[in-house]
């Protein structure tokens, strides 16, 4: 009696052994296939010998843990030597989790090597609950998207009423050792398995691509999970392991798992992808009215200036902005990639334009500078310095004439234009520049129609010496109905406002020209008041401050000709759409009061 | 003991994918009937995206390939023709010796039924020659008709695999006790003779061998 009951107990034990080893064997079959850098599938090294005479030898080779159920895998996780499953009474099921993991987007290559601790959850009341993590994981991914595509059941059901005493010791073995080939085919089906499931194509890849990916297999273990939800069922297919009988219930398998894991990884793959943004600060979407005008193309230098001059302070800011700014799908970018695709108009300042000297033959590098300074590829990074915000469009005529030069140093036709904007006064660059970005999206950008008050017609720019009389003949001051109508016919007064602003606080080009003229003029500017019709009278009276400076101005701009006539092609531009736009809103009544104005003012 | 069957389904490759699909199949059958101490051999398929599992022996990967070769020469000079491969395991028993039989008989507890269809593509012939050409067949369609054929060639492999796993599964109680030693059951691989006669004579010698008829099911 005495000895059966030992016997009993020792069946029993012998009993709880294999069950235990089962959970081991079998937990260690599905993490192997399904963590990375752990697996049988990277051993090359010795195969069993298969003849029998050799068995101890090999068998030696084979560690003793591995010689359960005749299945030695190649190396164990040492999460899993770790993994408390001792042998008990009640085998509590474990649950494998196998989570597709969506790494977030600032996550580097330190985050590739990953490290598997086992979090050991002492509080629960299950024991041997514990959680296979990276230390990624914890290290704050908080954007990273997890999916479950796995889900394996391990658990050994007990069937109440059953006396394992019941039977003599020799069915008892029997039983035994028909369990344990049983448990063997079991595992060596589930061996094959695992490989056979989609999840196993990921594990493939990542090991063996070596290749960097957006994603990783992460196994978790635990005992208590939640349910996954209908659809999640409803979505995965379950796979069955016929239950092996033990004397005290038995042992059950199954796996969940998604039939197709391509729409996961893509599914999973959304909230990580890389996405434009937008609103970006300083985008012209955030701001509308720092939007630009998509320039017409078939004019060069002029219609570029306000880019031009408007560049020259966001290519500063922007030096170190990254890509991804510039690739805004804001309305602008269809606009002014009109302007950049057409080659003629060359106005816009590539990125990585170098600095050059103020007497650099910028005549002969209009080509040149392009190939050279390496256009941006893309306009939209051009609309980006664009969208920058006033304050800095002001700040602009601060830069040094290095920085100016970069701006201009288009080559022949465009230093005119720089010379020559230098040569009239810092005025006109920035008169553009504001007033572009002053205006509304829809004011500003058909440069065609805005007329420059500096700007002359055609005829009157063949000869570019007498540009500047050209100009004080448009704008007469014999004749300062006519000059007031014509400034009575630009733009709107914001447009004005934003001139006046720009030569208050913008400093001369260059000392010798601006000299006589900005700071001459500039006082009358400052004591200026911003209302229409005294910003009319004082860009008259600017224009009369100007004139003792148009001589010296002649000696300038006789230097480059062809660069004036250029220049001055381009103020007819802005002129013509001055007068476009003041036109429309202005009427003969306000001119004849602008006209009154002007006489008195003169008489006294 | 009775001796299980087991009928796969049927397989319709090419004959430049028979060495992959039957060196899957076999080799799957094999591993789960090798039931000493192994340490599995995971290997990749090259047309397929499907890894099966080797156990590892040298000498029974040899004879298996030797047996996949003697296959595809029949195949070669019996083309189009629906085949069949029986992979079989049994015991060896000792018996009295007679006239008819030897001293030691095979009783087969388990027969595995692999049928396939060897197909050829209309312009797909067995000399290599022809069958550069039908690589540098140009045009989409034909490209894409070839992938979608990989394809269901491929999912109908998956099939086989896990028809394997669920009759493993499913029946255990026939499979012979583990001796000491020993990593594979003795098994035998059936491939189709030069004649159909010559086939079915082979089956009467398994039929004598083993003592009892094979059933077919």
């Amino acid at each position: 009696m005495t000895s059966t009951h030992t016997n009993s107990h020792t069946e029993a034990a012998k009993m709880e052994q294999v069950i235990t080893e089962f959970f081991y064997k079998s937990l260690l079959i599905i993490l192997e296939s399904r963590s990375s850098y752990v697996s049988s599938r990277n051993y090359s090294g010795e195969q069993i010998v298969s003849s029998p005479s050799s068995s101890s030898s090999s068998s030696s080779s084979v560690r003793p843990r591995d010689k359960w159920f005749n299945l030695a895998l190649r190396e164990c996780p040492s999460a899993l030597e770790n993994l408390d499953l001792c042998p008990q009474s009640n085998f509590e099921p474990v649950v494998v989790d196998v989570i597709l993991e969506q790494k977030p987007l600032d996550w580097g290559p330190a985050s590739f090597s990953p490290t598997s601790d086992i979090v050991r959850n002492l509080s629960s009341k299950n024991k041997n609950s514990y959680f296979w993590n990276s230390d990624q994981d914890e290290s704050g991914s908080e954007m990273k998207c997890e999916k479950i595509i796995e889900r394996w059941f391990v658990h050994h059901e007990s069937r109440k009423g059953r006396d394992f005493n019941s039977g003599n010791r020799r069915s008892s073995c029997n039983n035994l050792s028909a369990l344990y080939k049983k448990l063997i085919l079991m595992l060596r089906s589930l061996y094959v398995t695992v490989r056979l499931l989609p999840a196993y194509n990921i594990f493939r890849d990542l090991n063996s691509s070596g290749l960097i990916r957006s994603f990783k297999l992460v196994p978790r273990v635990s005992s208590f999970v939640e349910p996954l939800t209908r659809k999640e069922e409803v979505d995965m297919q379950r796979f069955w392991f016929t239950p092996v009988d033990t004397s005290c219930g038995r042992l059950c398998l199954s796996v969940l798992y998604y039939s197709s894991i391509s729409d996961m990884s893509s599914e999973s793959s959304t909230p990580m992808s890389p996405q434009f943004i937008p609103d970006y600060v300083g985008s012209p979407l955030a701001d509308p009215l720092r939007r630009f005008p998509s320039l017409p193309v078939s004019h060069g230098s002029p219609s570029s200036l306000p880019f031009s001059r408007r560049h020259s302070w966001s290519y500063d800011h922007y030096k170190a902005s990254p890509p991804l700014v510039s690739f805004s799908p804001s309305p602008t970018h269809s606009e002014s990639n009109a302007l950049v695709s057409n080659p003629s108009s060359r106005g816009l300042p590539p990125m990585s334009l170098p600095p050059h000297p103020p007497e650099a033959p910028l005549a002969h590098k209009r080509d040149t500078n392009f190939d050279e300074q390496n256009l941006p590829p893309s306009p939209p990074l051009k609309i980006t310095r664009a969208g920058t915000s006033r304050t800095d469009n002001i700040r602009v005529p601060a830069e040094t004439d290095a920085t100016i030069e970069k701006i201009f140093s288009f080559g022949k036709e465009d230093c005119w234009k720089y010379s020559g904007v230098k040569a009239f006064s810092n005025s006109s660059p920035r008169i553009s520049c504001s007033r572009s970005s002053s205006r509304s999206l829809q004011d500003d950008f058909d440069y065609s129609e805005f007329p420059c008050p500096f700007d002359v017609e055609d005829g009157e720019m063949m000869d570019p010496g007498s540009r500047p009389e050209s100009y004080v003949r448009r704008g007469n001051p014999s004749d300062p109905n006519e000059a007031g109508l014509f400034m009575n016919r630009k733009s709107p007064d914001a447009a004005v406002g934003a001139l006046v602003r720009m030569l208050e606080k913008a400093p001369p080009l260059r000392q010798n020209v601006s000299l006589n003229f900005s700071e001459a003029s500039r006082p009358e500017i400052l004591s200026n008041s911003v209302p229409k019709q005294s910003q009319i009278s004082e860009a008259v009276t600017v224009e009369h401050a100007a004139a003792p400076n148009i001589a010296s101005f002649r000696l300038v701009a006789s230097k480059t000709t062809t660069d004036a006539l250029e220049e001055l092609r381009g103020y007819k531009v802005m002129k013509n759409l001055l007068l476009s736009e003041g036109g429309k809103a202005y009427t003969s009544s306000n001119v004849a009061s602008a006209a009154e104005h002007s006489s008195t003012s003169k008489g006294t | 003991m009775n001796c299980e069957v087991c009928q796969l389904k049927e397989l319709e490759v090419e004959h430049f994918e028979i060495r992959e699909v039957l060196r899957c199949i076999l080799h799957t059958i094999v591993f789960h009937r090798a039931l000493g101490l192994v340490r599995p051999k995971d290997v990749d398929l090259e047309l397929f995206e499907i890894t099966y599992v080797q156990c590892g022996d040298v000498e029974l990967e040899k004879k298996i390939d030797e047996k996949i070769d003697h296959f595809i020469s029949w195949v070669e000079k019996h083309p189009n023709k629906k085949s069949q491969i029986c992979l079989s395991f049994y015991e060896v028993k000792s018996k009295q010796p007679s006239w008819f039989t030897n001293k030691t008989e095979r009783l087969y507890w388990e027969q595995w039924y692999i049928n396939l269809n060897v197909t050829q593509h209309p312009k797909h012939h067995s000399s290599k020659s022809h069958h550069t050409k039908l690589v540098v067949d140009p045009g989409e369609s034909a490209t894409e008709e070839r992938s979608s054929r990989r394809a269901m060639v491929e999912a109908s492999l998956r099939e086989v695999l896990f028809q394997i796993i669920k009759f493993v599964n499913e029946k255990k109680d026939h499979v012979p006790p583990i001796s000491e030693g020993v990593i594979y059951f003795p098994y035998e691989i059936t491939i189709p003779s030069s004649s159909d006669s010559a086939f079915g004579m082979d089956m009467i010698k398994r039929m004598l061998h083993s003592g009892h008829p094979t059933m077919l099911s």
